[in-house]
């Protein structure tokens, strides 16, 4: 890796240590370029099973590609730290050791996991990194799904739970307390690298910028030129002609998550490749969450978390949420009840009474 | 009486007094459409036979000679025509025929120059089989008597008149892919390239494409078409080559090798690999054509384009996603680590005729139009010497170099 380079990812650390976390780098690097860019790029890069793509202001081309490729890189190198697809990554070498004994890794691996066990504890058990042989006896491990027996999901039941991850801080150790337990980081690991790649262009000076993990996180950092903050579309699930929600983002991220792309269909019923672990099968009662959170990582994992605990306890865990929104579309394959959650955008007014549900309903807890 | 039947009956003075190339130009130009094309046939063994049934598909044409020195050949091109064919053992009496518009050689490849040089001189246009020639001097020689004759001579290259390929290509050419640096070429198959003998001692006779003192062996049977296809993506025909082969699987008596792996050099440092097995027919018969901003994969059957990930590029400030905004939605598929596989672009070219009806059409068309035909003689000697001297550089274990063709005239 080149020395410069090295610098500056060792820079974009000591920031985020610094600063407590992910969610407050926002005020950590003042920009040095006070001129708006005069135009914007496009660059993209395939990673983790999905397509990232950068809009990006900068004054050439030249300056953009070199921005973009930095956080790109990034990309690649959380890649190979996190992917559970690649039996080279560290959180592969924790899959298979740590039933054994304690496995010492390295801090920012260490604090990912204690990250995602974080959102298991705030959330219950919904969200659950744990997932990953549920995932896998539901068969969306490498796309080959099917219904898994009931003998099946008993010994995935045994195999799973983030309460049998244990984790000491003091050598920065994980430990599996039954055999074949194993970390996925689906729920989160988009919008954990999401963060890292806005530390990345914000190191780089970067002032207005639109990140996409596959459309399902986006970070917008600043605004472009003249506006107010980056809009982002929010499909309506039933009319993909029309969005049912635009936001306006600025300084901060967004994740939906829907089954509208991972699932499989047997016997006319379709399955969401979204688990809720308490069940130990697919979500069935809800159709697309979208969280708006300052951190990726937290908006990721929010806008999951919120897909398996349905509108009532979504209220609840967002109540002691004040800097997250969200919007909640629940029902069985149709939309049948729309909650929003200090949802705001353009069009003002309830957004959930915008939308052709039957039945409308907007909490501001 | 009409044209032919008039040449039919031509004098022995008029032979033997030299005029009979002119008289066979002036015969081509002016064939009609809807004129009897009579076709001699010298070698009807199997690609001979399939070259006469699609022949046989072209209105007009009719199969009115054939030549081979093994007998049960006459019986199966009769069963083929639906009524016997003349026959003759010796190529030069059939060529002593007056009626004949064009000669097909399908001979085994050592034999191709004799036969191709042979049909020319007597002022016939010739569709000549691939490899062109068995040696250098061979491709050379019918490279001459082509200029001198000025006979149409067309080579079996039959993928030049593919739709798919020409689609292809041309899209390679006009840089959609970017600028092509590799072809990496398949030609396997899982089989042991024999023929059933009927008597012993015709082993050689049937079995010729095994024998080194009759074939070039893989490069020339099969990889011929792979070259060819390389060298109409690359314009030029390579400058040298360095391969080896070896019999891996089939211990048979035969004296090629079962296997092959040849790199041909092109100009800019451009190169083409070659590779044919016989015991394994995973990647069957098809290109990989390497460019700086995409693949294309070329196969027998088809054509599909692979992109690689866009570069940077400025957005339009009006487009529809600064406007409106970028969409969130779940995140795509998981497609597993390897990027920028995907399904690709297959090409929606009408796959249309066989290759191979397409240019014997094209070579009656050119005949009775007395135009050039597509894949001429400099097509089928830059394929051809190519796989001599890979053939040679296995043997020698020393990377060749290739000759260019002589400059015209």
């Amino acid at each position: 890796m080149p020395v410069v380079q090295t610098l500056k990812r060792l820079l974009a650390l000591c920031l985020l240590l610094a600063n407590g976390g992910p969610s407050d780098y926002a005020c950590a690097s003042e920009p040095k370029r006070a001129a708006p860019a005069a135009q914007v790029f496009l660059e993209t890069h395939t990673a983790m099973g999905t397509i990232f793509s950068i809009y990006l202001y900068a004054p050439t081309e030249r300056e953009a590609h070199t921005v973009a490729q930095a956080a790109f890189d990034e990309v690649d190198r959380v890649e190979e730290l996190l992917s559970n697809y690649r039996p080279s990554s560290e959180l592969s070498r924790i899959n298979r050791e740590a039933a054994l004994g304690p496995v010492v890794t390295d801090r920012e691996t260490f604090a990912f996991v204690a990250t995602s066990i974080g959102w298991s504890a705030r959330t219950n058990g919904a969200f659950d990194i744990t997932v990953g042989r549920l995932m896998k006896a539901w068969g969306f491990f490498r796309a080959n799904g099917h219904v898994p027996s009931a003998a099946e999901l008993a010994e995935a039941g045994r195999q799973m739970g983030w309460q049998k991850v244990i984790l000491n801080s003091q050598e920065r150790s994980v430990r599996f307390a039954a055999d074949n337990v194993e970390l996925d980081p689906g729920g989160i690991g988009k919008g954990y690298v999401v963060d890292r790649m806005v530390e990345m262009l914000r190191v780089e000076h970067v002032t207005s910028a639109l990140i996409s993990a596959g459309s399902s996180t986006i970070y917008a950092i600043g605004a472009p030129p003249g506006k107010r903050g980056w809009k982002v579309q929010i499909p309506d699930p039933e009319d993909h002609q029309r969005p049912i929600s635009t936001v306006v983002l600025r300084d901060t991220s967004l994740s939906t998550s829907a089954c509208t792309e991972k699932y499989f269909v047997l016997d006319g019923h379709r399955y969401c490749h979204i688990m809720n672990p308490h069940t130990l099968k697919p979500v069935e009662d809800m159709v697309q969450t979208t969280a708006i959170h300052p951190s990726a990582t937290a908006s990721d994992a929010l806008s999951a978390s919120l897909f398996v605990l349905g509108p009532e306890a979504s209220l609840h865990l967002l109540k002691g949420m004040p800097e997250a929104s969200a919007l909640l579309l629940a029902g069985h394959g149709r939309v049948e009840h729309c909650t929003s959650v200090r949802w705001s955008d353009p069009e003002g007014g309830d957004v959930c009474h915008r939308t052709a549900t039957k039945r409308n309903r907007k909490v501001e807890p | 009486m009409n044209r032919r039947d008039f040449l039919g009956g031509a004098s022995a003075s008029v032979l033997a007094s030299g005029m009979l190339p002119l008289l066979a130009q002036d015969r081509e130009k002016n064939v009609s459409p809807d004129d009897t094309f009579s076709v001699g046939v010298i070698g009807p063994g199997s690609r001979g036979q399939e070259l006469i049934r699609q022949l046989l598909r072209i209105r007009g044409v009719r199969i009115a000679a054939v030549c081979d020195i093994y007998e049960p050949r006459f019986a199966e091109v009769d069963q083929l025509a639906g009524s016997p064919v003349p026959r003759y053992k010796d190529y030069r009496h059939m060529l002593e025929r007056k009626d004949l518009d064009a000669i097909v050689v399908a001979t085994p490849l050592y034999l191709h120059a004799e036969h191709v040089n042979a049909a020319l001189n007597s002022g016939r246009a010739v569709y000549g089989e691939k490899s062109m020639g068995f040696t250098p001097e061979d491709s050379l020689s019918i490279l001459r008597t082509v200029s001198e004759t000025g006979k149409i001579f067309q080579v079996g290259h039959q993928y030049r008149y593919a739709p798919w390929f020409q689609d292809a290509v041309q899209r390679v050419r006009d840089l959609q892919i970017g600028k092509v640096t590799q072809i990496v070429a398949y030609w396997n198959r899982n089989a042991d390239w024999r023929r059933p003998v009927p008597e012993p001692k015709d082993e050689r006779l049937i079995n010729w494409r095994l024998y080194r003192e009759y074939s070039g062996g893989l490069l020339t049977e099969l990889g011929s078409h792979h070259i060819d296809v390389a060298n109409w993506v690359l314009g030029e025909q390579p400058i040298d080559v360095i391969g080896v082969g070896s019999i891996a699987v089939y211990h048979d008596g035969r004296e090629v090798d079962d296997n092959v792996q040849v790199i041909f050099g092109y100009s800019e440092g451009r190169r083409m690999t070659f590779t044919s097995m016989t015991s394994n027919s995973l990647m069957g018969e098809q290109l990989w054509i390497y460019g700086t901003s995409g693949s294309l994969q070329l196969t027998l059957e088809d054509a599909t384009f692979y992109y690689e990930p866009r570069p940077i590029h400025a957005v339009n400030p009006h487009s529809e996603m600064m406007q409106h905004g970028v969409t969130t939605g779940a995140s795509f598929r998981a497609q597993g680590e390897m990027p920028y596989r995907g399904p690709g672009t297959r090409l929606a070219t009408a796959s249309g005729d066989d290759p191979t009806l397409v240019a014997c059409r094209s070579f009656v068309d050119c005949v009775r139009g007395k135009k050039q035909p597509l894949a001429d003689v400099q097509i089928g000697y830059a394929a051809a010497i190519a796989a001599a001297c890979a053939n040679r550089s296995i043997q020698s274990g020393r990377k060749e170099i290739i000759p260019p063709a002589p400059a015209a005239g």
